[in-house]
């Protein structure tokens, strides 16, 4: 007898919330006309002006009113659907009493016992333990918060609160492949649980949502199962997801971001333990892609070799040929000097 | 004779409907949800799990709820 008073009591506030929950959608319908009705205005403002535009040649100012009257179109027809989904919602009839009664009767035969929190005004179910290929997820709490029903149209009422955490290794606000900070992603499932909600049939609810946990769709989580233990850099040990690893290919390991490098010659992607770097211009180079100096043995990239001498050791071949260039042109120009003294007549001023 | 039917399948569809009697649930199913493996549905008469070879009376109603339905990221 208690349990069904219990029963009755939160079917009673079920209905309370359904009722807030009817009169919100009229509240709703005219805020989105209210929206709409705004941009209309704008949008003869802007008609306006277009027209004394063109009164006056201004043609230039003519574009710029067709560019506003183009975002306004859009924006009025965003809000006329909005209009027009909540004006032709049907009006939904508020299920009796008995009728949720029934409802969480079945909800407790299907998933064993219900927890409501009379202050808090939620109604929680526990999910078995959950493993989606082969990755262990642990048990869910679905919690519904009747309070928050009202605002169904704006905000997702329910949580699905991991009772045994074990997030993704890259971000622990995921415990689910589709639930981000408790919050579920309900993918296809998004409008079966809305009418459902909107019915008052809580059963329904409550098994669609424990559906989506029992389901994995590869195609769009938040973190995906392959990558959720997260892979550790070989170097530092930050986990990171596979999309954001660094292979090298000559140690054959993976790398963080910070601790990996690429060859500027052939882009090979390397870790900073195998990248050597060019002498010369110090970028990283991998060992294939590193020359030695024929001359000072030094390894360089190929860029700064020339006929495999590297850049240091022409610039020093330059200078030394042009030393010794200096000092045999001034030896020459001095021999040269008295040679011509030599070679020049001897001439005796008349007295 | 009229039903409560009630699918959670997509969009979600509850209404009143007409069916042939003697319909059996397994030939509700193969009508509404043609193509469909009954075992990726949890099927409810009355709120009571039936076999496939309960026949629908006037006034049951039957729900019709996937317990296979696909998460997505929010974008």
């Amino acid at each position: 007898m208690d349990d069904i008073k219990n029963l009755v009591k939160i079917a009673n506030q079920v209905q309370q919330a359904l009722l807030k929950l009817r009169n919100y959608r009229y509240l709703e319908l005219l805020n989105q006309f209210g929206s709409a009705s705004d941009k209309l205005h704008e949008i003869v403002a802007e008609s306006k002006k277009l027209a004394l535009s063109l009164s006056h040649n201004w043609f230039t100012a003519a574009d710029y009113c067709c560019g506003s009257i183009d975002r306004l179109t859009s924006d009025i027809t965003y809000y006329i659907s909005r209009v027009k989904q909540f004006a032709e919602k049907p009006r939904e009839e508020i299920p009796t009493l008995s009728a949720l009664v029934e409802d969480l009767k079945q909800l407790e035969q299907e998933f064993g016992k219900i927890e409501f929190d009379k202050a808090a005004t939620t109604i929680s179910l526990i999910t078995k333990p959950i493993t989606l290929d082969d990755v262990y997820l642990g048990p869910f709490k679905i919690q519904l918060e009747l309070k928050k029903l009202s605002e169904l149209y704006k905000d997702s009422p329910y949580y699905c609160i991991a009772l045994d955490p074990h997030p993704a290794a890259t971000n622990e606000e995921v415990t689910h492949p589709h639930v981000s900070n408790d919050k579920l992603c309900e993918g296809e499932g998004c409008a079966a649980i809305r009418t459902a909600l909107e019915q008052g049939r809580l059963c329904d609810f409550f098994t669609l949502v424990k559906s989506i946990l029992n389901t994995y769709s590869p195609d769009s989580p938040y973190v995906s199962l392959y990558d959720w233990d997260g892979e550790p850099c070989y170097d530092c040990g930050y986990v990171m997801d596979r999309d954001n690893s660094y292979y090298c290919s000559f140690c054959d390991r993976t790398f963080c971001e910070e601790c990996s490098t690429y060859c500027r010659n052939c882009e090979e992607t390397l870790c900073r333990g195998c990248a050597g770097k060019c002498e010369i211009c110090e970028e990283p180079l991998c060992s294939n892609c590193a020359h030695k100096c024929a001359e000072c043995g030094i390894y360089c990239c190929e860029s700064c070799l020339e006929d495999g001498i590297c850049q240091n050791c022409i610039q020093e071949s330059e200078d030394e040929n042009e030393q010794s260039g200096n000092q045999t042109t001034g030896t020459n120009e001095k021999s040269n000097t008295n040679q011509s003294a030599a070679n020049t007549p001897e001439i005796k001023l008349a007295s | 004779m009229r039903i409560l039917y009630i699918n959670n399948d997509g969009c979600g569809y509850a209404d009143y409907i007409d069916v042939a009697e003697n319909t059996t649930v397994e030939q509700f199913f193969m009508i509404k949800m043609s193509g469909k493996d009954a075992g990726d549905y949890m099927i409810r008469v009355n709120r009571q799990p039936v076999t496939r070879d309960y026949v629908l009376k006037e006034g049951d109603r039957i729900t019709i709820t996937p317990t296979k339905v696909e998460g997505a990221k929010i974008l």
